[in-house]
């Protein structure tokens, strides 16, 4: 088993598995015009556990959306690894979604027709392949679900769907999994059963992840925080804890 | 509260095209079935007043009997001699006797024209020589002079390549006749009178070829300026030999357009059963659509609820919303019926049933019906979705909508449609099998019923016929075929919704196919049975007219030929019951027709016998040699003896009683016409041969007629049915079509729910073909659910009704696998193409939008 959940390389951890090149996004045209991004240039290290913060408007979501490639820049680059996504169809743009990223909405995650199972291994089952089974059993150890995976979602709590939703985005054993705030929909307890998952899937399986959060306490559960304001970047903060970054928040208001 | 729905409906245009084209097309129908009567009646009833237009009255044998299968009444030929005896009448300017009857003209290509056995008449007649009395028109040529000279109307000129001068041949009473074209005439403004084909000869030359020497069909008469109609027949009647009356000009011309009307009203009912299924399954989709609509917009409603609408108001919303949909469908409809007859008319034209000139009728009554059935159906339909809009509480606006709370078959609702079933399939045999007055009114009920019944257990048997149909899915497609399967799971109520609409149609469609493939097969088996002959000479004039008689003998003379007999139609009042039968050669029949004789042979048949089918019989209390009184058109009253009792209805000659050729010679004066020459080659000489001889004598006897062996005589007698089907399956089409449309617009609302499910799974990386895909199998799921319980309740149908005509000639049961495999087939590809438009727009759905919604 450990040797399964090894990094395939020691050097990954220096490596970048996203990022972007002076990234532009506008919204509308003329009068109604909004730049969502305005010149974003950022890099997501593998192998580490990246939060975007800001407040609302600040183009957080429409960073992730776009380095994700579930929408479009219009100006600027978005890379997976070294893949420029602006190059890709929509149909190699799903299959570098289905291998190589996973995803974690705020709700409305999982399919509801099919069992917690066969959600978790949707990416691989829309794939056509089997996944590495040693791995998906891990994931499924650590999501602590095991008993319900035979269950639709609507049987399991908002936290254990979260949780299904996690393991669906680390079943495929993805360069990199965008998080979109993945406990604003739950209670604090539950938020936390899902936020120690996440963490213990880049401690424990050396996985990267960026998160989209307005909770400073979900952020504090980084290596790093990227804070955006007005489509910029506009500061950083590495081992944050929950204080320091509320101290932080607090001066966007000012 | 009205301004608030008609917004919300314009803005909501395409799904309002969607719904209401259900409802579009079945108005089409009506509509289109209903000016199509109304224009061929306004034609004929300008075509029949055209034709008698100058005709003051007429005097004709009084009516006998009203013939069977509607052939009319049944009058005998009136002697010549009363045209000069009734000129001298007061009031009268002008007296013509009318000589008219079978007659069929032969092509320049050696081909009959027309088609009497299923078309327009083709008729014969005399040039009349009083031009008020003449309908026709010569456009060509001289009216006939010589006994050999004939007027041939336009069409039939055109279809045959004749023109004035040329010589061809006429099929008539007796021997086939050369004639010369003296002249071309048209009828009005049309080329021919309602497609009929007419050959008009001298009067001297139609008596003895159309009708007798010496005889008249009817006698036409003008009045003198100043004298009435009526005082004209008046004077008429006081003079007329017994037998006989004198109606004016108007009776005539009301008789004869009642007639029609009789004929046209079985057409329009015919389709208005078609009309009506389009317009029951265009309920389903309306239903479903507004029960789909209603439940996405429970937030909506309950916010109106909260601002102070009244469930009344909410209610009256969505039915407001239906009313209106049904007044647009409704209008839209009426003006494509409009279209469609116009098409119909231009077919009927093709198939030989050419009309005149005549713009469409569009008459109040039809605007009312389609407008009345149009909003009818719609609200109607509209009504269950209607109130449950109006029980969401004002709470509801707060909610995260519970859009498409799944309804599974509750029991008490399998109860409910048991007992509908039970009813309807009680019905259906009371109507079938019970001997009651209006069965055809009570088995169209049992129908409906059954139909409803289906419709109502289906929302229980759905999920296990969608989890049973899925099942090689998954393996087949994998994760999309699992999801496809599981759609169609998650809401019963609505994939059973769908299915009904589409399981009347091709229940219909099952119904049908059996039935015809049932009396092919039963056809075949009595024709195997019954008929040991080896040639049947057809000659393709059905009961109207046939071959000389003389055929028949001068085979029985061949030496290749064993034996030959012609068969007769022949109608009579038979034990006070209007009876139609079938005469034979009793010299010859026994040899070629199996017809089991229980007592009494066949050669016993004289001029003054009758044989009797046994159970006829035994409800008669008939034996061996009772007397039956019958009465005759031309002979009147008569007793004849019974001299055979046969045991097998379908093999013989005519099911429940047939005569010997001199008693149809002793009680039918002339003309006398074979329908079908029946032959059996004689032992030892090859089929080739025989088949020989008997063509080059049909040749001489009988132009244009067809020598079938068995098996091309199956096909002959089995091809009405085969015609009938292809129409039944083309009338059906238009249900199964709109059917195709309620399913592609639930799978659209049903995609529009699932916006944010199909968001998140492209975001995991389903692609947009696999998407498709998935919609596409949910849709064929849907749709062989709907073919199953189809077939299921047309299969059913089929027996019930196999069963019940056992006595009338359907005796096999035959299920068609193959045909009805190709029906599953064609079901599951119209399900492709009913996702066509749904899956598109699914996979064009923008991923972050679905996902961001709300």
């Amino acid at each position: 088993m450990a040797d399964v959940v090894t990094p395939p390389t020691a050097r990954l951890e220096q490596k970048t598995a996203a990022r972007t090149e002076d990234a532009v996004k506008i919204y509308g045209k003329g009068q109604t015009e909004v730049r969502a991004l305005d010149g974003v240039s950022v890099e997501f290290a593998a192998g580490r556990y990246t939060a975007i913060m800001g407040p609302s408007g600040s183009g957080k979501s429409t960073l992730l959306h776009c380095v994700a490639g579930l929408d479009s820049l219009t100006s600027g680059r978005a890379f997976i690894g070294e893949v420029d996504l602006s190059t890709l169809t929509d149909q190699r743009l799903t299959i570098l979604r289905r291998d190589r990223v996973g995803f974690v909405f705020q709700a409305f995650n999982l399919v509801p027709t099919i069992s917690a199972a066969k959600n978790i291994t949707l990416p691989l089952l829309l794939a056509g392949r089997k996944g590495d089974q040693a791995w998906i059993d891990k994931v499924i150890d650590i999501t602590g679900i095991g008993d319900r995976l035979e269950h639709r979602p609507s049987e399991l709590s908002g936290g254990q769907q979260q949780r299904v939703a996690v393991a669906r985005a680390l079943a495929s054993r993805p360069e990199i999994i965008f998080a979109d705030e993945p406990t604003g929909n739950l209670d604090s307890r539950a938020g936390t059963e899902v936020l120690t998952f996440m963490r213990r899937a880049v401690d424990e399986m050396h996985q990267t992840i960026v998160m989209v959060t307005h909770d400073p306490t979900a952020a504090s559960y980084a290596d790093r925080i990227v804070f955006l304001a007005d489509g910029r970047i506009v500061d950083e903060m590495r081992e944050p804890t929950a204080e320091r970054v509320l101290e932080r928040l607090k001066r966007f208001g000012e | 509260m009205f301004t608030v729905v008609l917004q919300g409906l314009l803005q909501r245009k395409v799904r309002l095209v969607t719904t209401a084209l259900a409802v579009i097309l079945g108005v089409a129908f009506t509509a289109g079935t209903l000016v199509l009567t109304d224009t061929m009646s306004k034609i004929f009833n300008d075509l029949s007043a055209g034709v008698y237009k100058g005709t003051d009255a007429v005097v004709r044998a009084r009516a006998v009997f009203d013939g069977p299968m509607g052939t009319g009444k049944q009058r005998p030929l009136i002697d010549a001699s009363l045209v000069p005896a009734l000129s001298r009448v007061p009031g009268v300017a002008a007296a013509e006797g009318n000589a008219f009857g079978y007659t069929r003209l032969i092509g320049r290509d050696g081909t009959a024209i027309g088609n009497p056995a299923g078309g327009a008449p083709t008729l014969g007649g005399n040039w009349s020589t009083v031009s008020a009395l003449n309908p026709f028109r010569l456009v060509a040529g001289h009216a006939p002079q010589a006994p050999d000279e004939v007027v041939i109307d336009k069409q039939s000129a055109n279809l045959g390549h004749l023109a004035v001068g040329d010589t061809t041949t006429v099929l008539v009473n007796g021997p086939p006749q050369r004639v010369r074209i003296s002249g071309i005439a048209a009828f009005g403004t049309a080329d021919s009178p309602a497609g009929a084909s007419v050959v008009l000869f001298t009067t001297p030359a139609a008596q003895r070829l159309v009708t007798a020497p010496g005889k008249f069909s009817t006698i036409s008469f003008v009045a003198d300026p100043g004298v009435s109609q009526q005082q004209l027949a008046g004077n008429l009647r006081r003079v007329l030999p017994p037998g006989t009356e004198a109606v004016t000009g108007a009776t005539v011309i009301k008789e004869t357009q009642d007639q029609f009307q009789k004929f046209l009203s079985i057409f329009s009912k015919f389709l208005l059963i078609f009309a009506v299924v389009a317009l029951v399954v265009g309920a389903f989709i309306i239903l479903n659509t507004f029960a789909i609509t209603v439940a996405q917009k429970t937030r909506e409603n309950g916010l109106l609820r909260a601002l102070g609408a009244s469930r009344r108001q909410v209610l009256a919303s969505v039915l407001i919303e239906a009313v209106a949909v049904g007044i647009i469908a409704a209008l839209l409809g009426l003006a494509a019926g409009v279209a469609v007859a116009a098409g119909l008319k231009a077919l009927l034209g093709v198939l030989g049933f050419g009309l005149p000139a005549g713009s469409l009728v569009l008459s109040a009554q039809t605007v009312t019906i389609s407008l009345l059935a149009g909003v009818g159906v719609t609200v109607v339909a509209a009504v269950s979705p209607a109130r449950k809009a109006a029980k969401v509480p004002p709470v509801a606006a707060m909610q995260e909508a519970a859009v498409g709370s799944t309804g599974y078959g509750s029991k008490q609702r399998a109860v409910v449609g048991i007992t509908i079933l039970v009813l309807g399939v009680a019905a259906l045999f009371t109507g079938l099998f019970g001997h009651v007055g209006s069965a055809f009114l009570i088995v169209g009920a049992g129908v409906l019923l059954v139909f409803l019944g289906v419709t109502v257990l289906g929302r229980t048997v759905s999920l296990p016929l969608s989890r049973t149909i899925g099942t090689p899915l998954p393996r087949i497609k994998g994760v999309t075929g699992t999801l496809a399967q599981e759609n169609t799971m998650r809401n019963p109520k609505r994939t059973a919704a769908s299915a009904s609409a589409l399981m009347i149609g091709v229940g219909l469609v099952g119904f049908i196919t059996i039935l015809a493939s049932s009396t092919t097969a039963s056809i075949n088996a009595t024709i195997d049975r019954s008929f040991t002959g080896d040639f049947v000479i057809d000659s393709g004039a059905g009961m109207a007219g046939g071959v000389d008689p003389a055929l028949a003998q001068r085979l029985n003379a061949l030496p290749q030929v064993a034996a030959a007999t012609g068969e007769r139609f022949g109608a009579a009042v038979i034990l006070g019951k209007v009876e139609g039968f079938t005469a034979v050669d009793p010299g010859t029949a026994g040899k070629i027709f199996n017809v089991s004789p229980l007592q009494g042979s066949i050669s016993a048949l004289g001029a003054n016998d009758i044989a009797v089918y046994k159970n006829v019989a035994s409800d008669n209390h008939l034996k061996l040699g009772d007397t039956v009184p019958v009465v005759f058109r031309d002979t009147g009253a008569r007793t004849l003896r019974v001299a055979l009792i046969y045991g097998d209805s379908q093999a013989a000659p005519s099911p429940r009683y047939f005569i010997g050729t001199p008693a149809y010679d002793a009680n039918f004066f002339a003309p006398h016409y074979d329908t079908m020459v029946f032959v059996k080659k004689a032992p030892g000489v090859t089929s080739a041969a025989a088949l020989a001889a008997v063509k080059k004598l049909t040749a001489q006897y009988a132009v244009g007629a067809s020598v079938l062996d068995q098996a091309a005589y199956k096909a002959e007698q089995t091809k009405p049915v085969n015609q009938l089907l292809a129409l039944v399956y083309t009338l059906l089409a238009l249900a199964i079509v709109i059917a195709l449309l309620g399913i592609g617009n639930t799978l659209a609302l049903s995609i529009f729910e699932r916006t944010r499910e199909l968001g998140v799974m492209r975001a995991v990386g389903m692609t947009r073909s696999q998407l498709r895909s998935t919609i596409r199998w949910e849709s064929v799921i849907i749709a062989l659910q709907g073919t199953f319980l189809g077939l299921v309740v047309g299969v059913f149908f089929g027996w019930a009704l196999v069963l019940a005509q056992r006595n009338q000639g359907i005796t096999v049961f035959s299920v068609p696998y193959v045909r009805l495999l190709i029906v599953i087939v064609l079901a599951g590809l119209a399900g492709v193409v009913a996702a066509i438009l749904p899956s598109r727009r699914a996979a064009k759905l923008n991923i972050l939008q679905a996902i961001v919604t709300e």
